[in-house]
């Protein structure tokens, strides 16, 4: 009795993995994968905190730097300058003798452009990645600073869709 | 003997099982570095790049502007489409839909005809008041940047081949004139 018993279990210790149905997922999600690989010389990753606008738009960013408007913070290559309270600029960041001009991105931006490393000075290119719920006037102050420190080629970016 | 070789070709034609993992192995090797590399959200940009027999007649269009084209777009009242040519000011406005929205049907079908008129012109000034959301004049450059309808094409002189070839662009050069104003 005792010896019969160890041969049913000794038969249940191995068995066959059907891996059918299991290489078939992975065949659609390599499918899937190529689809979606990019080739892009630069990867722009979207902030957390921004809603990009949707374009038909078809031409990938260049390398360059980039600066983000969420509706609370303006950053350049991910470094906080400046706070935006309900969607604008503070008064503390803007200069009184002019409303459109923001001074620590005009600060940091004219640094950058006199280093000879930066990435896109030498053309005056500039990617801004801006919130799509934000009305013109705040980015209307991004593009006018961004001009006026050496930086008029101010690139748009988008999320591909229709 | 007909007997026994019958039987041997029953018995090669038999089912067998495909060895399936190595393949699979592959594959778990590169769904990871696939997965890695992959954009789910592909960021686009606008800009002014644009291919060369179109760049060129931009600049060409630059040195001596025959027409202007310019919308004035706000929130209460719509898009006012503004076109100089000659001396002579053309104004339309498109007015807004029942709910309010941006009659972006009628503004496509006003540039087309506008470019059709003037298949030299490629700059089109935006002029939009403060309170208009980005995502709206995102939406606008779209419009004016091509014709929708797949269909409609616009003639352009290529001086490199020297003959006149066809674009779906219309006014892929989007200036916001009123950036520098106080």
């Amino acid at each position: 009795m005792r010896r019969s018993r160890f041969k049913l279990k000794a038969q249940n210790s191995t068995f066959a993995l059907n891996i059918t149905s299991m290489t078939d997922m992975f065949t659609i999600m390599l499918v899937f994968l190529l689809q979606t690989y990019s080739t892009s010389d630069m990867q722009v990753i979207p902030e957390k905190d921004i809603n990009l606008p949707v374009s038909n738009i078809e031409i990938t960013p260049p390398k360059t730097m980039s600066v983000s408007l969420s509706r609370k913070e303006l950053k350049l290559d991910g470094r906080t300058i400046a706070s935006l309270d309900d969607g604008d600029f503070s008064k503390l960041d803007i200069d009184s003798h002019d409303m459109n001009f923001i001074k620590p991105l005009f600060n940091e931006l004219s640094k950058l452009e006199k280093a000879e490393t930066t990435v896109g000075a030498k053309e005056g290119n500039i990617l801004m990645q801006a919130d799509s719920s934000l009305s013109y006037q705040v980015i209307r102050k991004v593009m006018y600073t961004a001009s006026m420190a050496g930086f008029p080629k101010l690139k748009m970016a988008t999320v591909a869709g229709e | 003997m007909r007997r026994r070789g019958f039987k041997l070709n029953n018995h090669l034609s038999q089912e067998f099982e495909l060895d399936l993992a190595p393949l699979l192995a592959v594959m778990v090797k590169l769904v990871p570095v696939l997965l890695v590399s992959s954009a789910f959200v592909q960021v686009m940009m606008i800009e002014t790049d644009l291919p060369q027999v179109v760049k060129e007649a931009i600049q060409k269009e630059e040195k001596k502007p025959s027409a202007s084209v310019q919308l004035d777009i706000n929130g209460k009242s719509g898009i006012r489409v503004i076109v100089e040519k000659a001396g002579n000011q053309n104004i339309e406005v498109i007015g807004l839909k029942a709910d309010g929205s941006f009659n972006y049907g009628q503004l496509q079908q006003k540039l087309v005809e506008i470019k059709i008129q003037n298949p030299e012109v490629f700059r089109v000034e935006l002029n939009p008041e403060g309170n208009i959301p980005y995502k709206e004049i995102v939406k606008i450059m779209d419009e004016a940047r091509k014709a929708r309808d797949k269909n409609t094409h616009f003639p352009v002189y290529d001086s490199k081949a020297g003959k006149e070839v066809e674009t779906d662009y219309m006014f892929p050069d989007v200036v916001f004139v009123n950036v520098m104003e106080g």
